[in-house]
C-alpha cells in the first residue's frame, strides 16, 4: 500500500534476512573458500590451492562413494515412491474425510520421532538374534545377515522418507478434480488405466517433487548407511562425517559437500524440468 | 465430494488398498512401537520372546549425570532457538503476507530453503563457519544453527494463519487511528497468537530430535539426542528406548498442544 | 453552496504501474451530505474511496479534508473512520471490545470509552450483546456493530464500502432505512460506494456514476434518472430504451434524430447539436405507451412486434422488437395494460411524448 521503505517494513522483516545471510548464506559460501585452504600440521590455513579437489578427485574411494551414493539415493526415491503411492491413492481417494484427517495427523508423528531411535529400533528387528529372525527361526528358516547389508541401508532411508513421501503425494492427489475420474470412466477407461492415464499425469508434479524429497534426504543420510548398512559401502556423507570428525581435513569434506550440492541442484533441476515438461 | 462413486466401486479394490493402508501404517510406527515395548524390557539385547517388564534402563538413564547435562542442553538449545525462529519466522510470514519487493522470490527462498540442504552439509558448513568466528563447541552455536532451519516451519505455520485473516482487518485497524506498531501489537499478534504458540511448539520440537548438525557444532556441550547418537555408536544399548520414549513424549506433548491450539482457533472462526 | 466543501478532490489521479484506477477526479462534497459513489465493479469507486481513507496514496492531485491537504496524512493520523464490505470486525475482541478500539487507540481512559462505547451500542440498540463475540452475531447485528466501531469517535464524516452486499434482501432494505435515519440524525456526512442502484438511489442525496475511473454524471437521484448525461449512463441504469442515429431536422424544421427505427421528434429544451452528429435518444420505459393500432395524435411512433413479458409484482414489463431488430421495453401497471390483447408476435405501436425523450451523448 505505501509504497517507500517504512522503519517499520525493515524492522519487521529484516531480522530473518540478516540471520540467513550470516548464518545459513555465508557458511555456504565459505565451504567453496575453505575446499581451497591447505591443512599443515593438523592446522588449517587460508590458501588458494586445489590441491584439495585434486586428491579428492584422485580417489578411487571417492567415486565409489559418489556411485554408491547415487545409486542408492535414487533406488530409495524409486521405492519409496512406489511404495506411498497406493498408500496416498487410498487415503485420497477411498477413505472418509474424517478418516482422511486421522491418516495425515498419525503420518506427521514420525517428523517428531527421533530418527536416532528408529534406526536403532531397526537394528533391533533385523540383527541375528533380532525379532525377524527368531520369527523365521520358527519356521526353520535363517539366520541371515539382515544387518549391514545395502538392502539394511535401504530399509532406513525409506523410514526416513516415507513419510514426507506419503504426505507430499497424498496433497497432489487430495486436489485432482474428481470429475476428471468420471470422464475417464464415462468415456470407457477401466479403473486400472484411469490410474495410469489419468491420476498419476495429473498429479505429477507432486509426485516428482516427492520423489525428489526422498531423493535428498537419502543422499545426505549418514545414519542409515553407518548403523544399518555398518559403514559399507561408504557413501559420500560417511566419507565427509569421517574426514570431518577424525581426519580434521575439512577443507577436503569441503570438497565432498561441494560437490553433493552440486550434484543435488542437477538432480532437482532436471526433476523439476521433466515435472513440468509439456505445461507452460 | 471426497469419495469416489459409489456405482463404480469394486469393494475388493477397496479393500486391498485399505489393508495396504494399515500394512504402511505398520510399518511406519514398528520402530516406534518396537522401541517404546522395550524400553520397558529387562533384557539387555532386546529381542523376543520378551523378557519381563522393567524400569531398569529408565533408572540407568536417569543415573547418568552426562543424560541429565544433555537434556539441559536440550532444553535450552529448545526453548531459545523456538523463541529466536518463531520471531524470525512471524517477521518472515507478516513480510510475505504485507509486502511485495524486488526480490521477493529471494527472501522468500533464504526464508523458506535451509531445510532441503542435506544436514551433514549444513553442519560441516556451520562447524567451519562457527568455528572461524570461535563459536564451534558452545550451546551457542547450536542455537545459531538450529534456528536457521526452524525459522522456516514458524514462517509457514504463521503464513497460514495469516492468510486466514481478512485482508482488510489491518486497514481497519489503521483506519480507526491505530498506528501500523499499535495495529501490530493490538490486532495482527493477537490475530495470530494461537499459530505463534504452535509455531513455537513445532520449532521446540524439531530442536529437541535434530542430531546431525547439531553433533557437528556442539563439541562437548552435546545435546540429548548427540547423546544418543554416542550410545549408537558404542555397544547396542536399551537405554536408547528408554530415552527415546522419553524424547518422544515430550515432542507429542508439544505437537498435541500445537495441534489444540491452532484446531481449536479454526472451529472458532468457522462458528 | 455557501460553506466550503467538506471534501474535495482536485485533479485527483490514481496509477497501479501501468493501470490507472481513477482519472482525474474533480468532486466536492459538502458538509452533511448523503453521497453514493456508483458503478460497476473496476470502476475506480472503491479506489477514491480508499484514497479518502488514506489506504491508497494519489499519483496526481490533491484531497483536502476540511480545506486541508491530507496527501500524506497516514490513515492512522484521519479521522476517516470506514464500514468495510467485510464489515472487518476484530474476531479476537468481543462487541464492546471492538467498538473501543479506536477511542483506545486515541489514548482514552478505560472507563470514559467504555461508556462512550456503550453508549453507542444503546443508539444502535444491541447494548445486550456487549460481551458477545463476533461469531455468535446475526448479519445484522454485525453491521450495527461496525456501525457503532466507526462512529464512536463522533467524526465528520464515515466511509461506507459496499457495507450492505453481504445481507440478504429483507435485511438489505431494513439497513438502509437505519443508515439514512443515522446520517439525518447525526448530520455525519456519509460516502457511501455501492454498485446497487436501489441502495444508492433510495438513500443518497447525491449520486456519483463512474465508469473506467471517471465520472460520468453527479446529480440527485431525481436528475441523473430522468436526464442522464450519457448513453453509458442510459445503459448502466438500464430503466430507458435508447435509441441511436444522426441529428436532423423535419419537414417543419423541428429537430429530430434518424434512426434505423424512423425520425423521431427530439424535446425542444436543451441544445440538440449539430446536425449530422452522431447521437442517442433516450425514452424512459415507463413514459411509453402501447397502442394496438397506429395511433394519430402523437407525434413520434414506432410499429414493433411483442416478444416477451415478465411480471414483477404490481407491474408488468414488456419487450417488443422493431422492424430493424431493436429491443423495446416498456414497464406499465396491470391496470393501464388491461384494454390490450397482449400475445407474443402480435404487432403493435409504441409512441411517446417528445417531451419525454431525451438527448444524450454517445
Amino acid at each position: 500500500m505505501r509504497r517507500h521503505v517504512s522503519l517499520y517494513g525493515l524492522t519487521v522483516s529484516l531480522p530473518l534476512l540478516i540471520w540467513q545471510l550470516l548464518f545459513f548464506v555465508f557458511p555456504l559460501v565459505f565451504l567453496i573458500a575453505l575446499s581451497f585452504w591447505t591443512v599443515r600440521n593438523f592446522r588449517m590455513q587460508p590458501d588458494f590451492d586445489t590441491v584439495n579437489w585434486i586428491t579428492m578427485y584422485g580417489r578411487g574411494i571417492f567415486w565409489q562413494a559418489y556411485a554408491t551414493t547415487l545409486a542408492l539415493a535414487t533406488m530409495a526415491a524409486v521405492l519409496t515412491s512406489i511404495f506411498a503411492f497406493p498408500c496416498a491413492y487410498a487415503i485420497a481417494f477411498k477413505l472418509p474425510e474424517r478418516a482422511q484427517r486421522w491418516a495425515i495427523m498419525l503420518m506427521v508423528i514420525p517428523f517428531f520421532t527421533s530418527y536416532l531411535v528408529r534406526i536403532y529400533s531397526w537394528q533391533v528387528f533385523l540383527s541375528d538374534a533380532g525379532i525377524i529372525n527368531v520369527m523365521l527361526g520358527w519356521i526353520g528358516l535363517g539366520p541371515y545377515g539382515l544387518l549391514n547389508t545395502p538392502g539394511a541401508t535401504l530399509l532406513g532411508y525409506v523410514t526416513l522418507a516415507l513419510p514426507l513421501v506419503v504426505l507430499l503425494q497424498l496433497f497432489s492427489l487430495i486436489f485432482i478434480d474428481r470429475t476428471l475420474v468420471e470422464a475417464a470412466h464415462n468415456m470407457r477407461c477401466g479403473r486400472l488405466r484411469t490410474v495410469f492415464e489419468v491420476i498419476v499425469p495429473s498429479a505429477r508434479v507432486g509426485l516428482v517433487i516427492a520423489g525428489l524429497f526422498a531423493f535428498i534426504l537419502s543422499f545426505g543420510d549418514f545414519v542409515s548407511p553407518i548403523y544399518l548398512g555398518g559403514g559399507d559401502p561408504t557413501t559420500l556423507s560417511i566419507l565427509i562425517t569421517d574426514t570431518t570428525k577424525s581426519g580434521q581435513q575439512w577443507p577436503r569434506a569441503a570438497v565432498i559437500a561441494l560437490t553433493m550440492i552440486v550434484t543435488l541442484m542437477i538432480v532437482a533441476f532436471l526433476s523439476i524440468r521433466f515435472a513440468y515438461r509439456g505445461r507452460k | 465430494m471426497n469419495q469416489e462413486n459409489q456405482a463404480n466401486r469394486n469393494p475388493w479394490v477397496s479393500g486391498a488398498l485399505k489393508l495396504y493402508v494399515v500394512l504402511a501404517y505398520l510399518f511406519i510406527f514398528a520402530p516406534i512401537l518396537a522401541s517404546f515395548v522395550f524400553s520397558f524390557n529387562s533384557d539387555r539385547f532386546p529381542t523376543i520372546p520378551l523378557g519381563h517388564f522393567s524400569t531398569e534402563w529408565y533408572r540407568a538413564v536417569a543415573a547418568d549425570p552426562l543424560v541429565w547435562e544433555g537434556l539441559r542442553n536440550t532444553l535450552l538449545v529448545g526453548v531459545v532457538v523456538g523463541v529466536i525462529s518463531t520471531a524470525l519466522g512471524f517477521g518472515a510470514a507478516y513480510t510475505d503476507y504485507r509486502y511485495s519487493f524486488m526480490g521477493k522470490q529471494l527472501y522468500m527462498a533464504l526464508a523458506l530453503l535451509p531445510p532441503t540442504i542435506p544436514v551433514v552439509i549444513m553442519g560441516l558448513a556451520m562447524l567451519a563457519f562457527l568455528s572461524r568466528l570461535n563459536l564451534s563447541g558452545d550451546a551457542l552455536a547450536v542455537i545459531i544453527a538450529h534456528v536457521v532451519i526452524c525459522a522456516p516451519f514458524a514462517m509457514a505455520v504463521i503464513r497460514l494463519r495469516l492468510s486466514q485473516m481478512d485482508p482488510s482487518l489491518e486497514p481497519a485497524a489503521w483506519n480507526l487511528g491505530a498506528s501500523e506498531w499499535a495495529t501490530m501489537r493490538h490486532v495482527i499478534v493477537p490475530f495470530c497468537r494461537p499459530a505463534i504458540l504452535g509455531a513455537l511448539f513445532v520449532t521446540m520440537a524439531v530442536s529437541f530430535d535434530e542430531f546431525a548438525i547439531a553433533w557437528f557444532v556442539s563439541g562437548l556441550n552435546e545435546t540429548l539426542p548427540v547423546k544418543v547418537l554416542g550410545f549408537l555408536q558404542g555397544q547396542v544399548s536399551p537405554r536408547i528406548n528408554a530415552i527415546g520414549t522419553f524424547v518422544f513424549v515430550i515432542s507429542m506433548t508439544l505437537l498435541i498442544l500445537a495441534q489444540l491450539l491452532l484446531g481449536r482457533t479454526a472451529a472458532k472462526d468457522k462458528e | 453552496m455557501t460553506q466550503a466543501p467538506l471534501v474535495s478532490f482536485e485533479g485527483v489521479v490514481k496509477r497501479f504501474g501501468s493501470y490507472t484506477a481513477v482519472q482525474k477526479i474533480d468532486l466536492d462534497i459538502s458538509q452533511g451530505e448523503f453521497l453514493a459513489l456508483m458503478g460497476s465493479s473496476g470502476c475506480g469507486k472503491t479506489t477514491t474511496l480508499r484514497m479518502l481513507a488514506g489506504l491508497e496514496a494519489p499519483t496526481e492531485g490533491v484531497i483536502r479534508l476540511s480545506g486541508q491537504p491530507i496527501n500524506d496524512l497516514p490513515s492512522w493520523s484521519r479521522d476517516t473512520p470506514m464500514v468495510w464490505q467485510s464489515l472487518a470486525l476484530f474476531p479476537f475482541l468481543n462487541v464492546v471490545e471492538n467498538v473501543e478500539f479506536a477511542l483506545k487507540m486515541r489514548g482514552m481512559g478505560k472507563a470514559d470509552r467504555r461508556r462512550r462505547a456503550e453508549q453507542w451500542l444503546d443508539r444502535m440498540q444491541i447494548a445486550e450483546f456487549a460481551g458477545r463475540n463476533i461469531s455468535q452475531l446475526s448479519g445484522g447485528q454485525r453491521q450495527r456493530v461496525a456501525l457503532a466501531r466507526s462512529l464512536v469517535v463522533e467524526p465528520k464524516i464515515l466511509l461506507l464500502d459496499e457495507p450492505l452486499s453481504a445481507l440478504d434482501a429483507a435485511l438489505k432494505v431494513r439497513m438502509q432505512s437505519v443508515l439514512k435515519n443515522l446520517q439525518r440524525e447525526t448530520g455525519i456526512t456519509f460516502v457511501y460506494v455501492t454498485h446497487s442502484q436501489s441502495e444508492a438511489f433510495s438513500m443518497a442525496d447525491r449520486v456519483v456514476i463512474m465508469s473506467r475511473g471517471k465520472v460520468e454524471q453527479i446529480g440527485t437521484p431525481r436528475d441523473i434518472y430522468r436526464a442522464p448525461r450519457s448513453r453509458f449512463v442510459a445503459d448502466f441504469l438500464g430503466s430507458s430504451n435508447i435509441f441511436s442515429g444522426e441529428l436532423a431536422r423535419d419537414a417543419q424544421g423541428r429537430p429530430t434524430i434518424v434512426t434505423d427505427s424512423g425520425d423521431f421528434i427530439l424535446p425542444g429544451v436543451g441544445a440538440p447539436g449539430i446536425e449530422g452528429q452522431k447521437s442517442s435518444l433516450t425514452v424512459l420505459d415507463t413514459r411509453m405507451q402501447v397502442h394496438a393500432d397506429a395511433p394519430q395524435d402523437v407525434q413520434n411512433s414506432v410499429a414493433a412486434r411483442m416478444v416477451g413479458e415478465e411480471f414483477t409484482g404490481a407491474t408488468a414489463t414488456i419487450y417488443f422488437e422493431t422492424q430493424s431488430g431493436q429491443e423495446v421495453r416498456v414497464q406499465k401497471t396491470h391496470e393501464e395494460l388491461a384494454g390490450l390483447d397482449l400475445q407474443i408476435g402480435q404487432l403493435f405501436h409504441l409512441s411517446w411524448s417528445p417531451s419525454d425523450g431525451h438527448l444524450v451523448n454517445e
